[in-house]
């Protein structure tokens, strides 16, 4: 997919461009292996330092700054799912950091046809990797507080009653369906239209003012600058989104079958 | 490596080494980071909730100690009361003795220089009614020029003396009932 802004201002802005390598049936966008190794590298480094760093006594800033994250997803566990969902505090907090650093690549993109290091998450295939296991572990947290006849029993037999079984299960079958869905796409969706809104400030400018006039440079570093500031409150908003939505689907799936 | 542009909405293989990674860095950060954390967290709330529970002892100790130190206080203002009082009772005590016996010791000086002087007065006027018929024949010679016998005017005599006795009686009297 390319060139759809070409014929109106003869800039060429194409999506969908990566570094591939065929591996047997499967293509691999290798620019986003690597920048999701480098994030999970800097995710992994940051969490060694804190653990060969974390002291009992007075805590220094690094660790205040984890305590702080791991505090807050903790009280947001805590007040909406209780003390059994102490085991997704882990995963809900690796999901911030981890959805948090990659999206923070989108600041050191250009909005070229191919960045040096792009956002993981501005292609499809991370979100939707962690939604689908987030959904999975939903569902298994599902069957294991409700047993497997409890599991499907609750599609049939919540919200309306038992006598709408087939509406039930449709509702619920949406429901489900949506959920990974919308937790791909929203991600993907924010972070790669960060990445082509760059595209698409540079193309103004250069449409406006010419690609190498003084004008049009400083204008574009400007528009860059102002809109990587509001990519990055994004960038954090979606991370934080993704995690607390990965709590309440927990809280969903954990809560007593009456309860909602 | 080529590049090559794809549908951006269809995953590809890509999805399967992401997803590694992704469970590989979850993996860490779950065995490998957060129990440390939690460790550290977990003692640093072990430490703070008994160092609470050191100040909590310690302000029941001082305040234990207050009320022990206001108990000995106030029986020490009562033992100083009663003591005050004893000293007081025993000071009136003793003033009332030593007005007792200062009184008696002046009543016994008075009592004893009364009687030395009835016995003085009782001597001169001895003395005197010794003395006096003496005087008086005496001072009769030179009056008349010739020598005057006693017993011739014993009454006189007896007479005279009756006089100063009488006399003497009555200044002595004069003098006890102006003192």
């Amino acid at each position: 997919m390319s060139s759809f802004l070409t014929p109106m201002m003869g800039i060429d802005i194409s999506v969908g461009d990566h570094v591939q390598r065929k591996i047997g049936p499967l293509t691999i966008n290798m620019d986003i292996v690597w920048a999701t190794c480098i994030a999970g590298a800097i995710v992994m480094t940051l969490g060694l330092i804190l653990r060969a760093k974390a002291t009992s006594g007075v805590p220094g800033k690094f660790q205040m700054a984890w305590e702080l994250l791991v505090g807050a997803v903790q009280t947001q566990v805590d007040d909406s799912i209780g003390p059994r969902g102490a085991k997704i505090v882990p995963l809900a907090i690796t999901l911030f950091v981890f959805i948090f650093t990659c999206n923070l690549f989108e600041v050191v993109g250009i909005g070229s046809k191919l960045d040096v290091l792009p956002a993981p998450t501005s292609d499809i295939n991370l979100p939707l990797a962690m939604a689908l296991y987030v959904i999975v572990m939903v569902h298994r947290a599902a069957i294991r507080n409700r047993g497997v006849g409890g599991y499907f029993k609750h599609y049939f037999s919540q919200p309306f009653p038992v006598k709408l079984a087939p509406v039930n299960l449709f509702m619920n079958g949406i429901e489900e369906l949506v959920k990974p869905v919308t937790l791909t796409l929203r991600l993907f969706g924010n972070l790669f239209a960060g990445g082509l809104m760059l595209s698409l400030l540079a193309a103004l400018v250069a449409w406006k003012f010419g690609s190498f006039g003084v004008i049009g440079g400083v204008l574009s570093a400007l528009f860059t600058v102002v809109w990587k500031l509001f990519d990055m409150a994004i960038g954090a908003i979606q991370a934080f989104i993704f995690a607390l939505l990965t709590i309440l689907y927990f809280d969903t799936a954990m809560a007593p079958d009456e309860a909602h | 490596m080529p590049i090559a542009t794809s549908n951006f909405l269809v995953p590809n293989g890509t999805f399967i080494v992401v997803l590694i990674a992704f469970i590989v860095v979850l993996g860490v950060i779950t065995k490998y980071v957060l129990p440390v954390l939690n460790a550290a967290l977990t003692e640093r709330q072990e430490q703070i909730r008994g160092e609470l529970e050191a100040a909590d002892k310690a302000k029941a100790d001082a305040e234990e100690a207050d009320v022990e130190r206001r108990a000995v206080l106030e029986q020490a203002r009562t033992q100083a009361r009663e003591i005050v009082s004893q000293a007081q009772t025993t000071a009136d005590q003793i003033v009332t003795g030593a007005t007792a016996e200062g009184q008696a010791i002046h009543d016994r000086i008075v009592a004893s220089a009364e009687a030395e002087v009835i016995v003085a007065r009782q001597a001169a006027v001895e003395e005197v009614t010794a003395r006096v018929g003496e005087i008086v024949l005496a001072a009769a010679e030179r009056v008349i020029g010739r020598e005057i016998q006693a017993s011739d005017h014993q009454d006189l005599i007896s007479e005279a003396i009756a006089a100063v006795r009488a006399e003497t009686s009555g200044a002595a009297a004069g003098a006890g009932g102006a003192r």
